[in-house]
């Protein structure tokens, strides 16, 4: 009993903890392919949230408007998805990949212009407060614990159980059939992919306001391919995308425990992208994506 | 293959593609950096002719510029080549990585042989170790059908940490408080050009690599099954071309050039292997390829074109402060650009039947 206490209650809480963001930011995905476009841009939308939330608790010294910033910068990252994307049919996987290049060499150019270091950012207004009670998990996170929960019920209910779902998914499926249906598959397509943008703009606001109370030069790290990953594996789906997440966490978990017990840390810092890796070779084989991903209404 | 078809069927449609829509690509890029600089509070006309004067002002410029132009050249060949067969090899930045371990592996071992057998060793170690780190990738894709994206990245992260640890740890250089193994022994380097620069012949392998790759491509029978999975995989297996073979074995081949950009820097540049060594190289090969147009000796010219801005921009920072990610900006931003010709149309107003907007009305009409 006394091991599992001193050990595994506080890798059980990081990896929650851990798992957040990516849970945000593969919702947000979530989104985006069952509308029909790739979420390979995932990672710039983490990047800029994270970044635009430090700088929104920067000027204005509370986290709620870094918070909101945070979701802005992702929407606006999404928005440029979609515009390119579906507006000048731009081939989804360039795109995204473009927009990560962007993100990350404009983020480090504007902590060079705003904080002057190109590393870290200035320590910003961030949420420090604990839910608190009596499970020892969940004591230690923060109230976006809550908001991850909501976004993963809400998004689930909207995707599967309502008008505008059904609508979306269709347009993901066969956009042309929608557009003879009559839905405005530009208009969904872009609600799709803004929507991915905010969460995981919010994803990333987790990773700078409240894992940590600063912007880090390249903080994402490959987190928005590895909730490109987890994506796949929880099938597009809201509710299978958590436990896919919470494994991912905690490998991260895992890895920060083990930093420091006498195991090369490059080593153990691999642990979370191996597994992405495993299971980018065993997970994902016979997961199909929506059939319209990368299609337009007028092939 | 339904991607490509559309690619080429909007260019055409546009009538904007190749040459010209790189260069119009490049030059709004600049604009918009210069915009970004302006607002800033620098001054875009300063910060650009302190990029040209920085790398064509000196013999140290024009010999800075060509020593970054090498890594550029082989990974935008890398990307180019992996392009042909339709896959975005987004590993190269882990191939280099290995390939440059590979190199340093066999170029600091003194195995008293002459240089003419001792460096194209040292070479081959790092081709090999690129070329199996870039199979790996072609090899999950084929096998257990991975997204050959995800898994470029996840190899990156891996190939990084793992240099990283070796460095660290069993390949430490003794007493070196940084992390970097051991010089490479004389018989290993690449001979420099100029006694006094870091320019070494690498430069000359990377323009003869562009030149055997685009042979290779539209000559062998290999490439043209290259290209042939790139265009209609379905036709081309039909046709019975292998397409796992294929996929494979142009990772394999991409994986090698890649490993040839580290290769060169490890053999030639810093003569020893350093941890994090590369300014992202690996990345900024996509931007060298879409500027290329895709284009095997178009990589050349892209190549030297971010080679000037990236060594333009050393000596920018050094004068004014700008750090050197703003050369990334543009780079991005070219990537983005040359890969949507509708948009750079529509920001040029070049007005016929398929602009952007018309486009999109016939689509809602319809």
């Amino acid at each position: 009993m006394g091991i599992i206490l001193t050990y595994l209650i506080p890798i059980l809480a990081s990896t929650v903890s851990m798992s957040t963001p990516l849970i945000f930011a593969s919702v947000g995905g979530a989104f985006s392919v069952r509308s029909g476009v790739m979420a390979l841009g995932l990672e710039s939308m983490m990047m800029c949230g994270a970044f635009g939330a430090v700088l929104g608790s920067y000027y204005s010294g509370s986290f709620v408007v870094g918070l909101l910033c945070g979701m802005l910068g992702g929407m606006l990252i999404g928005l440029f998805h979609a515009v390119l994307c579906v507006r000048y049919k731009v081939n989804q996987v360039i795109s995204g990949i473009g927009l990560n290049l962007l993100a990350t060499a404009i983020t480090t150019l504007l902590m060079q212009i705003v904080w002057g270091n190109k590393g870290t950012s200035e320590m910003v207004d961030s949420i420090d407060t604990s839910i608190g009670g009596p499970i020892p998990i969940i004591s230690e996170q923060s109230f976006n614990f809550f908001v991850m929960i909501a976004v993963v019920v809400i998004g689930w209910i909207v995707l599967f159980k309502t008008r505008y779902g059904l609508r979306l998914r269709m347009v993901g499926e066969n956009p042309r059939a929608a557009s003879s249906m009559g839905l405005r598959v530009h208009a969904l397509k872009y609600s799709g992919v803004i929507i991915c943008g905010i969460l995981a703009g919010y994803g990333g606001a987790f990773l700078s306001l409240d894992q940590l109370n600063m912007f880090v030069r390249d903080m994402t790290a490959g987190r928005g391919y590895i909730a490109v990953a987890i994506n796949i594996l929880g099938r597009y789906n809201p509710l299978y995308i958590v436990p896919c997440a919470l494994l991912f966490g905690f490998c991260d978990a895992v890895q920060i425990y083990l930093q420091g017990q006498g195991v090369p840390s490059q080593l153990i810092q691999m642990l979370p992208y191996l597994a992405t890796l495993l299971v980018l070779a065993f997970g994902v084989r016979h997961i199909q994506a929506p059939a319209g991903v990368g299609k337009h209404e007028d092939d | 293959m339904k991607k490509k078809n559309d690619v080429q069927r909007e260019n055409r449609l546009s009538r904007l593609d190749g040459a010209p829509l790189s260069i119009i690509s490049l030059l709004i890029s600049i604009v918009i950096s210069a915009v970004i600089l302006a607002v800033s509070g620098y001054n875009p006309f300063e910060a650009y002719s302190a990029i040209i004067a920085g790398a064509f002002g000196s013999l140290r410029g024009i010999a800075q510029t060509l020593t970054q132009a090498t890594p550029l050249i082989f990974t935008g060949l890398a990307f180019t080549l992996a392009k042909k067969a339709n896959l975005i090899n987004l590993g190269v930045e882990g191939q280099l990585y290995m390939g440059a371990l590979g190199a340093a592996i066999v170029g600091t071992v003194d195995l008293h042989l002459p240089m003419v057998i001792h460096l194209p060793l040292a070479i081959l170690g790092g081709l090999i170790l690129g070329a199996l780190f870039g199979a790996l990738i072609g090899f999950l894709k084929v096998k257990f059908g991975s997204n050959e994206v995800v898994a470029g990245v996840m190899l990156n992260t891996i190939a990084t940490l793992f240099v990283s640890y070796l460095l660290n740890g069993p390949m430490l250089a003794e007493g070196s408080s940084v992390a970097q193994t051991e010089r490479v022994v004389e018989s290993a380097r690449l001979p420099r050009i100029f006694q006094s620069y870091q320019l070494t012949i690498a430069i000359i392998i990377a323009v003869i690599a562009c030149i055997l790759v685009r042979w290779f491509i539209n000559r062998t029978t290999l490439g043209y099954e290259i290209r042939c999975v790139g265009l209609n995989p379905k036709a081309a297996e039909t046709a019975g071309i292998s397409i796992g073979k294929v996929l494979i074995l142009s990772m394999c081949i991409s994986g090698a050039i890649a490993g040839m950009a580290g290769a060169s820097h490890v053999l030639g540049v810093d003569r020893r292997l350093i941890d994090g060594f590369s300014s992202g190289y690996g990345f900024n090969g996509i931007a060298v390829s879409a500027l290329a147009a895709e284009n095997p000796v178009g990589v050349i010219f892209a190549g030297l074109v971010f080679g000037v801005l990236k060594a333009g921009a050393m000596e920018l920072n050094r004068s004014t402060g700008i750090p050197t990610e703003f050369v990334d900006v543009i780079q991005s931003m070219v990537v983005i650009f040359v890969s949507a010709p509708l948009l750079v149309k529509g920001m040029l107003h070049i007005k016929n039947n398929y602009s952007g907007k018309k486009a999109a009305k016939v689509a809602k009409e319809a």
